[in-house]
């Protein structure tokens, strides 16, 4: 998975959804992480559901993203969580993903899930979520006029 | 447009077959779509729920002890987990991952408690089935048997489950406000919803998957 490659048209990015979709290899686990890239409250409040993990290398699967934190860290963080075979979920506040959104849409693996939520100042917006922007792909023009000839 | 005619005429049963293949899998597409967007409202509103009762709880004990700097950075396992299994939708090839939540495995035991997930499971049931056989009471007397033993099951999880509770929160001092654990409670239920909407996303990735290859072949042909 080349993260820098960018994606040049709708094709590759329909491409990248049927990966997503099926065609990649899916890692089965009994026993996987949910990781967070999400503001404080977002992030206490998830480990105190018992969510957090610390390993040998003091690595968690978790990053705290508060106003000091560089979009660099962020993508880091993003790489090294969606490249973990231990880790099933990845959780991102939708603002923090909005941040680093060319690398969330080219994401195309199965496993683990990308999940954008809501922030406390920022709520949900389906217009921005990288599942539903491919799916408007189908409801678009070109597609119902491809469909019609 | 003549030949299309001459199609339709010489096999119309077999058009209208992949239209209505067709417009089962759009059916199930905008479903699972529908579905997705209702659980993600659902989880903002489980959201607000937990950040209102941490703020309230950091009101009561002061923000210092509610606060980022207090988590523990020893090694630890998570004591909540989840399982990635695969599961097939429709043809072998579209093979799509399913999530499954473990919360509060006891590390001690080195083992998952499944305990708690399957009583979560078979109490979702009854609930169902009590709302479509309301006023049934061999039916209910069933579902007391089927408490009772339930009860005597998850007592021994149930304790468990408390002393984790208790683990988790412990970084934040031995005596915490009633808020903390009530945002607890609802940051568990969150993650109950994000188990659902991994997996109907999952769903919808494989209907969308179908339908656009369905799209390509019309187009080939």
């Amino acid at each position: 998975m080349d993260f820098d490659k960018p994606v040049r048209s709708q094709a590759a990015v329909a491409g990248s959804f049927l990966q997503m979709a099926g065609r990649g290899q899916i890692r089965t686990n009994n026993s996987a992480l949910i990781a967070m890239i999400a503001d404080e409250d977002t992030v206490t409040g998830f480990l105190m559901a018992g969510v957090g993990n610390v390993d040998l290398r003091r690595k968690t699967n978790y990053l705290i993203v508060d106003s000091k934190t560089t979009v660099k860290a962020i993508e880091d963080a993003f790489k090294e969580f969606t490249s973990r075979e231990d880790i099933a979920v990845v959780l991102i506040s939708q603002y923090i993903a909005n941040m680093i959104r060319f690398l969330v849409d080219s994401y195309s693996k199965p496993v683990p899930a990308i999940l954008e939520i809501p922030s406390k100042d920022h709520p949900y917006d389906p217009a921005h979520d990288s599942v539903l922007s491919r799916v408007r792909y189908l409801f678009s023009a070109e597609s119902v006029a491809s469909g019609r000839r | 447009m003549e030949e299309d005619d001459r199609c339709s005429s010489s096999n119309p049963g077999g058009i209208g077959q992949e239209e209505e293949d067709e417009d089962g899998k759009v059916l199930r597409f905008l479903d699972s779509l529908d579905t997705y967007l209702t659980l993600l409202d659902s989880l903002s509103s489980t959201l607000r729920q937990g950040w209102f009762e941490v703020a309230s709880a950091r009101h009561s004990m002061g923000s210092s002890r509610i606060s980022s700097v207090l988590l523990d950075q020893k090694v630890q396992s998570a004591a909540t987990t989840f399982q990635v299994r695969k599961s097939i939708h429709g043809s072998p090839s579209e093979s799509c991952p399913s999530f499954a939540i473990s919360k509060w495995a006891s590390s001690r035991d080195g083992k998952c408690s499944f305990g708690e997930l399957e009583v979560s499971h078979v109490r979702k049931t009854s609930k169902n089935s009590e709302l479509r056989h309301r006023g049934s009471s061999n039916f209910y007397d069933t579902t007391e048997e089927h408490d009772l033993t339930i009860n005597a099951s998850s007592s021994i999880s149930d304790s468990n489950v408390h002393q984790e509770r208790s683990k988790s929160l412990s970084v934040f001092g031995t005596l915490v406000s009633p808020r903390l654990r009530a945002a607890q409670v609802s940051f568990e239920t969150a993650l109950d919803a994000i188990v659902e909407i991994a997996n109907i996303r999952s769903s919808m990735l494989s209907a969308f998957t179908q339908l656009q290859q369905q799209m390509k072949e019309k187009d080939l042909s």
